[in-house]
């Protein structure tokens, strides 16, 4: 049996791909952001709050860690509305992002705040320092800083699993590709092509992120 | 159709736990003899073999795992000219992607083997391969079977992509079951309690085993 | 002897000719393959009713199903479905997974770009409905409102045509998840087969699904691998005896409720 590969047609079509691809990037940027917010607050709480706070954000950390994501986001999607909370599917696929990340996220962060040795606390307490202020720069600022590249994997692999979005009708890379490979019956190469999209992506948000690393946490500071 | 979710409905999620675990389990293995040639391919002296390690494990970490099986799935028959069902192909996909992944955590493992331990293989004049076979691996073993494990958890979650490709197992079954009682706020909250009992007790044996090598290698706990 | 040496002398002078016209030897062919393992693969989608559904049992059943079930039975070879969703319909023929498709794949001319159609077995409608509260009486009502649409489809090649501008299509990758946003109300309506849409209706009286307006009718086929003339030829001819003897209209009947129209012929 011959197959004869035709990428021309996924040349044609490499706008929409690229379309497709942007789309993901804003996805996976816009659910890293709220992603990580709603980790920090996660950590703190698991780290030093009451013991109900702790145990409920311990709760939410194993559900989400021993579930698929693909489950997850057919309850977003497909469950709620059952009980009337209706959300469109970008939004769904936004949230159930968010809501993943903050899970693993979450124990990441709370790693690296309980590597800060409780003496720069106190030494912070004893010069008067409000708590906030400790909070924000002798806690996270550091944690963040030595957790960093398990941070950074951990939004690689969040952009890698927005591809499953698809299924609940989300618009990005691969539902572009899905649609395109279905009407010209060229499966093989669009998702070849496709693939080979992600791994740029993923390999833009490494360096993206190393930058970043750079500019938050050493440009102009002693080392 | 349209009958309501019963124990017959139950019964056909039962069922297709099986196939999420033979595939879990035929993956392990196939990615076992995967990961451990890429281990010891990233640990030799040999440039070449060592990019072509770092690579392997770079495709596989940087692309999704949905684009993973689609290129497999559609790919094999048409480059090979192989003809293969669902069964190998997804089988060979998720090997291949373990085997990435498993190859990073051996690797790891070998290296956090002291250096004497090297050199004291080498001073009783064994070549390189015995010099793994019976001084390093034994003990890089003993120390990967935690991260192995939470791998293990990892790839159960991830089985659920096949359903996308129409592979019937849990997740697929839900789906089939969510058309066939129109209810998906019963049916997907059931199939990710099935799916948390899999992987929750898996993560506990994780962490217990994690707990005995750690007693055992004398490395003081934080608990 | 001398009698003997002529003699096997003769009978070879007979046996040249004859050596020289036998017929060449032709290259296996798929229905040479299906007939020597005894056994044909058909790939069918079980989530499309009522063409492909599954039964209490978790089994395959409908309409498509049963057919094959007949035609594997006629020809006396072993039958093995390959379960594929709606998008692996095709695919799944032209990696070889498949020898034969039989899900409902509507005549188009784009799919006959790539594959091959024997004759049709089937028609069907499609259509798009929704809830009744939701308005929709002419292709203007369109704009504004989320059409799901199920990918690989005939809807998917049809429905983006006549739609206006304005129409917010959304796309799922199989019949289930469509059927599932209409449902739970993340879509307005949908476009599939009036026979999927009856079955949804019938299995939520609740939600009062109804036909709101007519899209296209097609008629369906099974497909084979472009070059499998053998094997469309016998498929053809039994698509033919059976539609002369009824159990074509019967098997449709069985599982649409509808009478089959008169199929015509390639």
């Amino acid at each position: 049996m011959n197959y004869i590969f035709q990428f021309n047609v996924v040349w044609d079509h490499l706008p929409e791909l690229l379309q497709g691809a942007l789309l993901t990037i804003q996805l996976s940027a816009t659910a890293m952001v709220l992603g990580l917010c709603v980790a920090v607050v996660c950590a703190y709480g698991k780290s030093a709050g009451p013991r109900p706070v702790r145990w409920l954000v311990a709760a939410y950390i194993e559900l989400i860690r021993n579930t698929p994501f693909l489950v997850q986001i057919f309850i977003f999607y497909f469950s709620l509305p059952v009980i009337g909370i209706r959300l469109t599917a970008n939004t769904a696929a936004l949230v159930a992002m968010t809501v993943n990340l903050g899970a693993y996220a979450s124990e990441i962060v709370r790693a690296g705040i309980e590597a800060i040795p409780h003496g720069q606390v106190e030494a912070a307490r004893a010069l008067g320092l409000k708590r906030l202020h400790i909070f924000r720069f002798i806690i996270i600022f550091p944690a963040l800083k030595t957790v960093y590249p398990a941070l950074a994997s951990q939004f690689i692999l969040l952009m890698l699993s927005s591809s499953v979005v698809s299924t609940i009708s989300a618009v990005e890379l691969t539902a572009i590709t899905n649609s395109l490979a279905s009407t010209t019956f060229r499966s093989f190469e669009f998702y070849f092509v496709a693939t080979g999209l992600y791994l740029a992506m993923a390999l833009g948000f490494r360096a993206g992120l190393s930058a970043i690393y750079w500019a938050v946490f050493q440009h102009g500071r002693a080392a | 159709m349209g009958r309501s979710f019963g124990t017959a409905e139950f019964l056909f999620l039962l069922r297709a736990i099986p196939s999420t675990l033979l595939l879990s389990i035929g993956a392990l293995a196939g990615g076992g003899i995967v990961g451990l040639l890429i281990a010891i391919l990233r640990i030799t002296p040999s440039r070449p073999l060592r990019w072509l390690a770092t690579g392997y494990i770079g495709l596989f970490q940087g692309t999704p795992v949905l684009m993973q099986l689609f290129v497999t799935y559609y790919g094999l028959a048409v480059l090979f000219k192989i003809q293969v069902d669902a069964w190998p192909a997804v089988l060979l996909a998720f090997s291949l992607y373990s085997g990435a992944f498993l190859g990073e955590i051996w690797r790891g493992s070998i290296e956090a083997i002291p250096r004497a331990q090297w050199e004291a293989a080498e001073c009783l004049s064994l070549s390189f391969p015995k010099q793994l076979w019976y001084v390093i691996l034994p003990q890089a073993g003993r120390i990967s079977i935690p991260p192995t494990v939470g791998f293990a958890v990892q790839l159960i979650k991830n089985t659920s992509i096949a359903a996308i490709i129409g592979f019937v197992e849990l997740t697929r079954a839900g789906q089939l079951m969510t058309n066939a009682t129109f209810e998906p706020m019963i049916v997907y909250p059931i199939v990710a309690a099935l799916y948390f009992i899999l992987c929750w007790l898996l993560s506990l044996l994780a962490q217990t085993l994690e707990r005995r090598i750690d007693a055992a290698l004398g490395i003081k706990q934080n608990f | 002897m001398k009698i003997g040496l002529r003699l096997v002398i003769l009978a070879m002078l007979v046996a040249m000719p004859a050596t020289l016209v036998a017929p060449p030897v032709r290259a296996e062919s798929t229905l040479d393959k299906i007939l020597k393992e005894k056994k044909i693969r058909v790939a069918i989608d079980v989530g499309n009713p009522p063409f492909g559904i599954l039964d209490k049992e978790g089994q395959p059943d409908g309409s498509d199903v049963a057919v094959a079930r007949q035609m594997a039975k006629d020809m006396g070879v072993e039958l093995e479905f390959v379960q594929v969703p709606s998008t692996g319909r095709i695919p799944a023929l032209l990696a070889g997974r498949a020898d034969v498709t039989i899900a409902s794949i509507s005549v188009t001319t784009d799919r006959a770009k790539t594959v091959m159609y024997c004759n049709p077995n089937g028609a069907l409608q499609i259509v798009i409905f929704g809830p009744r509260r939701v308005a929709i009486n002419t292709p203007a009502d369109l704009v504004g409102k989320r059409i799901g649409i199920t990918r690989a489809t005939l809807e998917e090649a049809t429905v983006p045509k006549m739609a206006p501008q304005g129409t917010n299509i959304v796309w799922f990758d199989d019949i289930s998840a469509t059927i599932q946003a209409m449902l739970s109300g993340q879509v307005d309506a949908v476009a599939m087969t009036s026979f999927a849409g009856k079955t949804v209706a019938d299995g939520n009286p609740d939600k009062q699904i109804e036909t709101k307006l007519p899209v296209t009718t097609a008629f369906y086929g099974p497909i084979v691998r472009p070059g499998d003339f053998e094997l469309r030829q016998w498929i053809n001819t039994w698509l033919f005896l059976n539609n002369q003897n009824g159990t074509l209209a019967s098997l449709y009947k069985k599982y649409t409720g509808l009478d089959l129209p008169p199929l015509p012929v390639f």
